[in-house]
């Protein structure tokens, strides 16, 4: 099995799939790095959707900056095979994902400049099965 | 300085909630609340684009004209921004005197090219982007600028090192917080890998019962 990220323990196997159809109100700004790559669609992210965008940063950066990925894939989703009748239980768990609603931050970089970051986060952009956007680290009033 | 703060006109919101909240934006105003001073909390409208453009230039302490008779000073304490941050769909205001000192959180800006990073691998870190000042109304800071030029690696500075802009000011973030350092960084953070397993097939189901020897 490829190097994904799934979880090491969890409390149960299977479970629902849950609302899907709200936007981000946690999550949804540059916390940690300078540069973010902000979902602007919701989706399940697989974990090989991570991994690729992880991937293709680290092949452009070449060690330069820091990344920061700021979704899990917790959620176990289920799916039956191919050509099997309906019922006799929910099927085997298929894939891990992260769930992702619109304004999630995906991916966030530190130590960069911001040409190098936005190449980066493009070449993120292109592996991930939403629409994103570049963003810069907010200067927040308080 | 504030004499010349510029002056939002406010008016008084009747209906509250979420969906009246909604309707207002709609119709391209801007919901707010002022409180402080021992008064009643009051929730308030003014018009958006007026109000975002003086957010814009960094103005934090306004004359609030609310419905054509008070005048007061207030201080911009919080924005609520959208889901993907772009728009602003709230405000929070503070009243405030001009002789009153306050706390506020002044976000840093790092001047400066560090002489560590141009050793291979160092990286630059700051948890910290905010630091609390306790400061006079009339003298807030837009910014506070850390000088970096000259941070080698493994050395870091702490909030207790950032000279103030003003010897009034006084800092209430503690001293010893690390705001700035520079390491080297090892294989895992460059490439994003965390301490998670990897290649496991399933995980551990720890409320499954164990089965009988």
């Amino acid at each position: 099995m490829p190097p994904y990220k799934i979880p090491s323990r969890v409390k149960f196997r299977k479970e629902f799939r849950r609302v899907r159809d709200r936007k981000a109100t946690k999550g949804n700004y540059v916390a940690f790095g300078d540069y973010g790559l902000q979902a602007l669609e919701g989706c399940w992210l697989k974990s090989n959707h991570i991994e690729a965008g992880r991937v293709a940063s680290t092949h452009f950066l070449k060690r330069e900056g820091k990344l920061f990925i700021r979704v899990f894939p917790d959620k176990p989703v289920s799916k039956k095979p191919l050509e099997q009748r309906m019922g006799k239980g929910k099927a085997d768990v298929d894939y891990w994902a992260a769930r992702v609603r619109p304004g999630t931050m995906l991916f966030e970089l530190s130590g960069v400049s911001e040409d190098t970051a936005r190449e980066a986060m493009k070449r993120m952009a292109m592996k991930m099965p939403v629409r994103c956007r570049f963003v810069k680290r907010r200067t927040t009033v308080g | 300085m504030h004499e010349d703060a510029p002056t939002l006109t406010a008016r008084q919101r009747e209906r509250l909630g979420s969906r009246y909240a909604k309707r207002l934006r709609d119709r391209g105003a801007l919901p707010a609340i002022v409180y402080g001073h021992g008064q009643e909390p009051l929730s308030i409208e003014f018009d958006a684009h007026e109000a975002n453009k003086h957010f814009a230039k960094g103005e934090r302490v306004f004359v609030l004209h609310l419905d054509g008779v008070k005048d007061e000073f207030v201080l911009l304490q919080d924005l609520q921004f959208d889901h993907l941050g772009t728009q602003i769909i709230h405000a929070d205001f503070r009243r405030v005197d001009l002789a009153e000192r306050v706390e506020v959180s002044v976000p840093l800006v790092f001047v400066g090219e560090a002489k560590g990073l141009k050793t291979a691998g160092a990286l630059l870190n700051h948890p910290v982007t905010h630091l609390e000042l306790e400061c006079a109304v009339t003298n807030l800071p837009d910014v506070l600028e850390v000088d970096i030029s000259g941070l080698d690696v493994h050395e870091h500075l702490t909030a207790g090192q950032i000279p103030l802009p003003k010897p009034t000011m006084k800092l209430r973030t503690p001293a010893d917080t690390v705001v700035v350092g520079i390491s080297i960084k090892s294989e895992s953070e460059a490439t994003g890998e965390g301490s998670t397993v990897e290649g496991v097939a399933a995980p551990v189901v720890i409320t499954e019962k164990k089965k009988e020897a």
